[in-house]
């Protein structure tokens, strides 16, 4: 059996039928076009990419099919996500928010409107580290939050349940079961690392993490290598990752303070129990 | 609105029996006959169907509705009826009335109708209702007796209150003990004055002072908590928030929806299609179209220029005014168009009530807070 989902664009949906396909639309007039064509079976998600699409262009299908709105500049796009948000009503809806300067406004009102986040990070300067740090913050510990955060929300599952999830798996570009098609046609590993050849079916722990253990010292003596398995060193392996360690540090704290609070919880319901 | 249910605010009649100095809406004659509204609810329907639209609520306002006799609204209830199985929808119907003209020649449609439930309105002290041609004085005395005889029938009735100047001078004890102990009201919403509609002395008193409000608020919240709650009473918007703070989710008024343009549209007695009540009684300038003169209802909502300002409203306030870094964004969303604009004149303004707001939320955070405290060591 086949577990790879194919990230398509919507004019190569129709060659990749009878896959597990997430088909992105690039505008209004390729969504008319392709989507009566699709089977809401062969579909994982759409993705609908700004700024070209727009939540009017949608028509009454696939009612339940989950919609992953692509944002491309967040500060200017963010107030658009009100129109979005009454995809909500017929589909689960998640926004995908690039790590730029000023995509926190994005993510505030994303969660405000009761949208889930996925954050799409590469390798954040240290003014980004300090911006993904707030919304960090924000997630954890503001009472108004109530949608996940990803990679946030994953991460933090994986510290707490002691799972060895990776971030390739949680931002959905491990090879093993992601491939991401572009435009021309080629297959990759995921948007951000397009142009990166696949060599067979390895996973990231026989490609990408091999070559980071023999090259690079920093991932080596990593707490948290089981965790990020090198995701932050590409596509720059020189990238130093103190930054985001920060973020990795907190959402490990998180999660003992979660387990220690519920460990107590859970103990005192048995000592009042009879 | 979208999604699978729409909400209507009908006024089938602009007539009055009262005559309120701060009234927002500008009253007329005007009343919707039997045979327009078999044509408004037609084309209702038929939008519904064209957006996959499954359940209808109808808000019954006016004017006055008890102003139209209660026959009125039972061959309307048919007539309903009838469509709503005809198109294979759901219809549910609210009804808001001052109970002025409450008789018992109203329990039958109350009852088939509206199961029971009427939603009315109250001030105290009282300083602006008043009956066509009595005082002020007059208005509760009369308005007490008829909830009396409403209740006795097993009508159910929610009261919106309106807070004046001498409401925060006798402060929120004198007001509770008012409506949950003398009225033994149980079920009540706090709501704030705005000036809409022709200007008059009476709407420049209206203003009230951040300060005292916010006082007010929570004091009245707190007498809620300690002796309301626990018995059962619901003081909205304390209820809904109190929800929200503890379960992650209410069904918020609709000042704080998300945005209000897309949730729910009024049309009045003439036909005409706006915002909500005040929109469409009082600024003409704001009307959507008149559903009883356009081809498709849907057409007339979506090419609607006025509509799509009302739709941008909330994203135009994430960008201009300082809600985005709001910690209670996700509560409000810049809040409430109409009182936005009868105070600055600017659609694209936030609620005047912005630190009310918040002062609320807050408080009722720390309650959720607190109760959650009491649950996990109970």
């Amino acid at each position: 059996m086949n577990f790879v989902t194919y990230n398509v664009p919507a004019a190569l949906a129709e060659t990749y039928r009878g896959r597990k396909l997430v088909v992105r639309f690039h505008d209004s007039a390729e969504l008319q076009q392709v989507l009566l064509a699709l089977h809401p079976d062969d579909l994982l998600y759409l993705q609908l990419l700004l700024p070209t699409t727009t939540s009017a262009d949608l028509p009454q299908w696939g009612e339940g099919v989950p919609i992953d709105i692509v944002m491309s500049s967040p500060e200017a796009e963010f107030p658009q996500l009100y129109r979005f948000a009454e995809l909500l009503e017929r589909h689960p809806v998640r926004v995908s928010i690039p790590v730029v300067p000023g995509f926190s406004k994005a993510v505030k009102l994303a969660v405000a409107l009761n949208l889930t986040v996925k954050l799409e990070v590469d390798q954040p300067k240290p003014a980004l580290v300090e911006e993904m740090m707030q919304v960090l913050e924000y997630y954890l510990h503001h009472s108004t939050v109530t949608q996940p955060i990803d990679f946030f929300h994953n991460t933090l599952l994986a510290f707490y349940h002691k799972d060895p999830v990776t971030l390739w798996m949680i931002q959905e570009e491990d090879p093993v079961y992601f491939r991401y098609v572009t435009e021309q046609g080629e297959e990759t590993v995921a948007r951000r690392l397009a142009g990166t050849a696949l060599q067979g079916e390895c996973g990231v722990d026989e490609k990408f993490s091999q070559e980071i253990r023999a090259e690079d010292q920093e991932c080596c003596h990593c707490e948290f290598r089981e965790h990020c398995a090198g995701y932050f060193k590409w596509p720059r392996q020189e990238y130093s990752c103190g930054g985001v360690k920060t973020l990795f540090r907190t959402l490990q704290h998180a999660a003992g303070e979660l387990r220690q609070d519920l460990g107590m919880y859970l103990r005192a319901d048995l000592e009042q129990r009879p | 609105m979208m999604g699978n249910h729409f909400s209507l605010i009908l006024l089938p009649t602009l007539k009055c029996n009262a005559e309120c100095d701060y009234c927002f809406e500008n009253k007329t004659n005007d009343c919707l006959s039997l045979e327009k509204l078999a044509v408004v609810i037609h084309k209702v329907l038929d939008h519904m169907e064209q957006n996959a639209i499954q359940s209808l609520t109808i808000h019954w306002q006016g004017g006055e509705v008890m102003t139209l006799p209660p026959t009125w609204f039972e061959r309307a209830h048919e007539l309903m009826q009838e469509a709503a199985q005809a198109w294979g929808k759901t219809i549910n119907h609210c009804i808001q009335s001052n109970l002025i003209g409450y008789s018992p020649k109203w329990n039958k449609v109350l009852g088939e109708m509206f199961g029971n439930s009427v939603g009315s309105s109250l001030d105290f002290p009282n300083l602006h209702r008043r009956v066509r041609g009595c005082n002020v004085p007059d208005y509760n005395i009369l308005w007490a007796q008829k909830v009396r005889e409403a209740r006795e029938a097993g009508i159910e009735v929610q009261v919106i209150s309106i807070p004046n100047r001498k409401t925060l001078k006798i402060g929120a004890e004198r007001f509770y003990h008012y409506f949950v102990e003398e009225l033994q009201i149980t079920d009540f919403q706090v709501n704030t004055p705005f000036p809409g509609g022709a200007a008059n002395e009476a709407k420049n008193t209206l203003s009230l002072e951040t300060k005292l409000l916010c006082q007010f608020f929570n004091e009245l919240a707190d007498i809620w908590m300690s002796r309301g709650y626990p018995e059962g009473v619901r003081i909205g918007p304390f209820d809904v928030l109190l929800d929200y703070f503890s379960n992650g989710t209410a069904c918020l008024p609709c000042i704080w929806q998300k945005n209000c343009a897309t949730e729910f549209v009024c049309i009045d007695a003439r036909g005409y299609v706006s915002q909500c009540d005040c929109w469409v009684t009082s600024y003409p300038e704001y009307w959507f179209g008149n559903i009883l003169e356009c081809h498709s209802f849907s057409d007339l909502l979506r090419n609607s220029v006025v509509r799509q300002r009302f739709q941008a409203r909330p994203g135009r306030l994430m960008q201009r005014e300082s809600c985005i870094d709001c910690d209670y964004l996700a509560l409000c969303h810049g809040g409430c168009p109409i009182r936005a604009y009868t105070v600055s004149s600017n659609l694209m303004a936030k609620d005047p009530y912005c630190q009310l707001y918040q002062a609320l939320f807050r408080h009722m955070e720390k309650w959720a807070a607190h109760l959650s405290g009491l649950r996990s060591i109970q």
